[in-house]
């Protein structure tokens, strides 16, 4: 899975939790700036977790801000995976 | 409710009753500095203190509000009680603070407690235990704010300020132990349950009074750096919270999953095997 494949997963995980479109984001995307608090942020890491088969610790979750610091996060736990 | 459960909450209250007053009672007309004033503190702290005294001035609803709902048992109802007087010292003691610094006047706090008391704060949920639930996480996350509070009055220099946040953010804290320990008996009683109530608190959670707070837009811009951001939330209130009860991140996703409809379940598509999940949003702080 590349990261325009995640990042998709993303987009659509995002969607699903906070009930509304990201049709603008990159790997850039600010995630505060996309409205989505810590809480969300939560719900959107777990689903990506049951989806893609990962576990991910928890201080691994806390200095996320942008997308891409999620992504790259993901793609180390889907190698070891 | 069953004699057993109400034993509980009986001693964790006097658990947490005793302590109070063998540790944690101050008084603020006498046990604050107030020879110790920075007067010349910045504008930006008075302006903190006020925000965080007209939150702690919908006492009265949260009183009505949070003993409702727990009136039918002991352990409970009394807490509320006590959490009340203590919580009744918070806006006392930063009133004091912004009259005696001189930041502000009598004119002007009368002013604001009544724009304050024109709007009534609302119980967010209808039951004890999601209100306990909801406590825990808020007990915490105003622990958090207060300590940082402490600490940006003892770079001004203000000893005063630096001791009530002091006292409150250890009254804070006391109340989030409480709380907690309320939730680890529920846990026992109904662990599914109240994880599925954890989850649903979670996703609506956002922190009380701010949004009532006369010029709320206006002071959030001033405040944000005195606030608590996402990573510290996560880092100090979330996961501190959830190792605390004993849950995990993954449980607690299972346990919010089970609050949707079987069919919005099922109509999700799969990766893997999994079904997705789809959450209320909400509007909040952090």
């Amino acid at each position: 899975m590349n990261s325009k494949d995640l990042i998709a997963v993303f987009k659509q995980v995002a969607k699903e939790v906070d009930k509304r479109d990201f049709p603008e984001v990159t790997g850039d995307s600010v995630i505060s700036d996309l409205g989505i608090d810590s809480l969300s942020m939560m719900q959107i890491v777990g689903e990506m977790e049951l989806k893609l088969d990962i576990m991910i610790p928890d201080e691994d979750l806390v200095e996320l801000v942008t997308v891409k610091d999620l992504l790259a996060v993901v793609e180390r736990r889907m190698e070891r995976a | 409710m069953e004699t057993k459960l109400a034993m509980r909450m009986y001693q964790e209250y006097t658990t947490f009753f005793q302590k109070a007053e063998r540790e944690r009672r101050w008084n603020p007309f006498d046990d604050i500095p107030w020879d110790k004033v920075n007067k010349s503190a910045s504008e930006e702290l008075a302006l903190c203190a006020e925000t965080f005294c007209g939150v702690e001035m919908y006492l009265p609803d949260y009183v009505a509000g949070g003993l409702n709902v727990v009136r039918k048992c002991f352990g409970q109802a009394w807490f509320q009680a006590n959490w009340a007087y203590e919580e009744s010292k918070h806006a006392l003691v930063l009133t004091e603070y912004l009259l005696r610094s001189g930041k502000r006047t009598d004119e002007q706090m009368a002013d604001f407690q009544n724009q304050i008391l024109d709007k009534t704060w609302e119980r967010p949920f209808d039951t004890a235990r999601r209100m306990t639930l909801y406590g825990v996480i808020q007990e915490m996350a105003t622990f958090v704010i207060y300590l940082k509070q402490r600490d940006r009055a003892l770079v001004e220099k203000c000893e005063a300020l630096h001791k009530i946040y002091d006292y409150i953010a250890r009254d804070e804290i006391a109340h989030c132990r409480f709380y907690q320990g309320v939730v680890k008996v529920l846990m026992e009683e109904d662990r599914e349950g109240t994880l599925a109530d954890l989850a649903h608190v979670f996703a609506k959670f956002e922190m009380p009074g701010v949004k009532l707070v006369p010029n709320y837009d206006g002071r959030i811009e001033v405040m944000r750096s005195a606030g608590i951001d996402r990573a510290v939330f996560l880092q100090k209130v979330y996961f501190p919270v959830l190792k605390y009860l004993g849950i995990t991140r993954q449980e607690l996703l299972h346990a919010g999953r089970k609050l949707r409809p079987v069919r919005e379940v099922e109509a999700t598509p799969r990766i893997n095997g999994h079904t997705n999940g789809v959450h209320e949003p909400s509007e909040r702080a952090f």
